[in-house]
């Protein structure tokens, strides 16, 4: 069953084309990455599908509904690329204040916090305002807010980037723990050497169009490709000129 | 408890919690204490000319005190949320734009309401220790319009912060509700005193600005006058509530185009 459908889905800022034309889905159980250089409309693409914004043309839906509405949101649990969060509060305050929007009642929410500051590895910092947290525990807080509400679809916009190696695998174990469980994740990411561990399948994305949509395993038969092969290939002279 | 009521009460609960967290608080209590100074410090040696002197300037005080904070409050709703994103996160929940507004609002409000109550039982015990009059019912009455002022006033700062940045909002907003609560009474005068286009402004103005005056019973507590009826009380409340939802309807109207 398909969780998310983009057929033709189109979206221009002024003059711009963020979106032009993409066409995608993700079935459940399966874990995407999106790839992209910057300013490619992986963002824009989330942000569609969050609700935030509509598509000028073409048709999204996620769980087969819009997710302009809250109810189709009550499936998907999102952490943002930038993980700044209200720097007055600790983290379990900033779960209960998720879950107070999430509509969970306090026992609940409370049980499911203490689970997942575990989980993240931050039951040392628990009390500690955000404020004071780094980068890398931001991003744990992020993840932890994203699965509070236990949601069957994960979006997480660059969710390797600012991460130490051992957070890098924590959150590759999680993502694949989340797999594990049937739940859907779908992130963005230029870490290319993440994708290909932890992904069913990848979309490479150039100027708002899909240029190559494949499975790892696509990917690992062939002896002379790789990930990043296939990256460069697609993104042509763009992206060797910006690969370092 | 409903689901609705459930978001609204986490929204609610962070701007009041952001209130104490970012030390707004103190600001409260140094603000009362202003107010109480000269009402400590001033012996009028039961000249009752001077005592009312002295309490017409620890009200005014408490108005404009109550504005900036109710401005300080709510001016600020928005923009910390655009800037350093965290609206995604709350908006990516299931939770409706208009909720979102709603939560924030009834936070603020609530926010400005415990510091304006703060400020009148601090103004009630310092009246009736030095007068030996406690809490009379006109005060009673000040206070339930002066939450109808906030009411206006959080609305007016709420809207405003999805237009503007904090500062010009301040400003704006600011001189808007001192012009209107010193002004606006007389504004229809004003207006037949000058030429076409500022009678047309001030005309506009009359109609379409929130007028503060209704809401200010400075005067009536100063000179002990009696009582207003509880109806006009509420024909008052009932104009700052249509006041703020209009506010609260047009905020609700840009929010829910604003792209992010």
């Amino acid at each position: 069953m398909d969780v998310v459908r983009l057929d033709g889905v189109s979206k221009a800022f002024g003059a711009v084309r963020a979106v032009d034309g993409l066409s995608l889905s993700i079935r459940q159980g399966e874990v995407l990455g999106f790839l992209g250089t910057n300013g490619a409309g992986k963002t824009t693409t989330i942000k569609m599908l969050l609700g935030f914004f509509r598509p000028d043309s073409g048709r999204l839906t996620v769980w087969n509904g819009d997710p302009c509405e809250p109810a189709t949101r009550r499936m998907i649990g999102y952490m943002p690329e930038t993980a700044y969060y209200y720097p007055y509060l600790n983290v379990r305050e900033l779960l209960a204040f998720y879950g107070g929007l999430c509509g969970m009642p306090k026992p609940l929410v409370r049980t499911r916090s203490d689970e997942l500051v575990e989980r993240v590895g931050l039951a040392g910092a628990g009390s500690r305002l955000l404020r004071t947290y780094s980068k890398g525990m931001l991003q744990r807080a992020g993840i932890a807010q994203a699965l509070l509400h236990d949601p069957s679809l994960l979006i997480l916009d660059e969710p390797f980037t600012g991460l130490d190696p051992l957070a890098r695998i924590q959150l590759r174990d999680l993502i694949l723990e989340q797999k594990k469980l049937g739940k859907t994740v779908f992130f963005s990411s230029h870490e290319l050497s993440e994708a290909e561990l932890i992904c069913d399948r990848v979309a490479i994305l150039k100027q708002g169009a899909l240029v190559w949509s494949g499975t790892v395993h696509d990917v690992a038969g062939d002896g002379q490709q790789n990930l990043e092969r296939i990256f460069l290939k697609m993104l042509g002279d763009v992206a060797r000129k910006e690969a370092p | 408890m409903s689901v609705r009521v459930l978001q609204l009460k986490a929204l609610a609960g962070l701007s009041v919690l952001e209130l104490y967290r970012r030390k707004d608080l103190i600001v409260v209590f140094v603000l009362s204490a202003v107010i109480l100074l000269p009402l400590a410090l001033f012996s009028p040696f039961g000249l009752s000319g001077a005592s009312r002197y002295v309490n017409e300037l620890a009200l005014l005080l408490v108005w404009l005190f109550s504005a900036v904070i109710g401005l300080g409050v709510s001016v600020r709703l928005f923009p910390p949320e655009f800037e350093s994103r965290t609206i995604y996160p709350m908006l990516a929940k299931p939770v409706a734009r208009g909720t979102v507004l709603a939560g924030k609002y009834l936070g603020a409000l609530a926010a400005s309401v415990s510091a304006l109550a703060v400020f009148y039982l601090a103004f009630g015990l310092l009246v009736g220790l030095r007068q030996g009059v406690w809490f009379p019912m006109i005060l009673l009455q000040a206070f339930v319009l002066h939450v109808g002022f906030m009411v206006v006033v959080t609305a007016l700062g709420l809207t405003g912060s999805l237009f503007l940045t904090p500062s010009a909002n301040l400003t704006v907003c600011g001189l808007l509700i001192v012009g209107m609560l010193f002004f606006g009474q007389r504004l229809p005068a004003l207006a037949a005193a000058q030429p076409l286009p500022g009678k047309c402004a001030l005309t506009v103005l009359h109609w379409i600005g929130p007028h503060m005056e209704f809401f200010d019973l400075r005067q009536r507590v100063v000179h002990d006058w009696p009582a207003l009826g509880w109806g006009v009380c509420a024909a008052v409340l009932a104009y700052a509530a249509v006041y703020a939802a209009v506010c609260l309807a047009l905020a609700r109207c840009v929010f829910d185009k604003k792209r992010f």
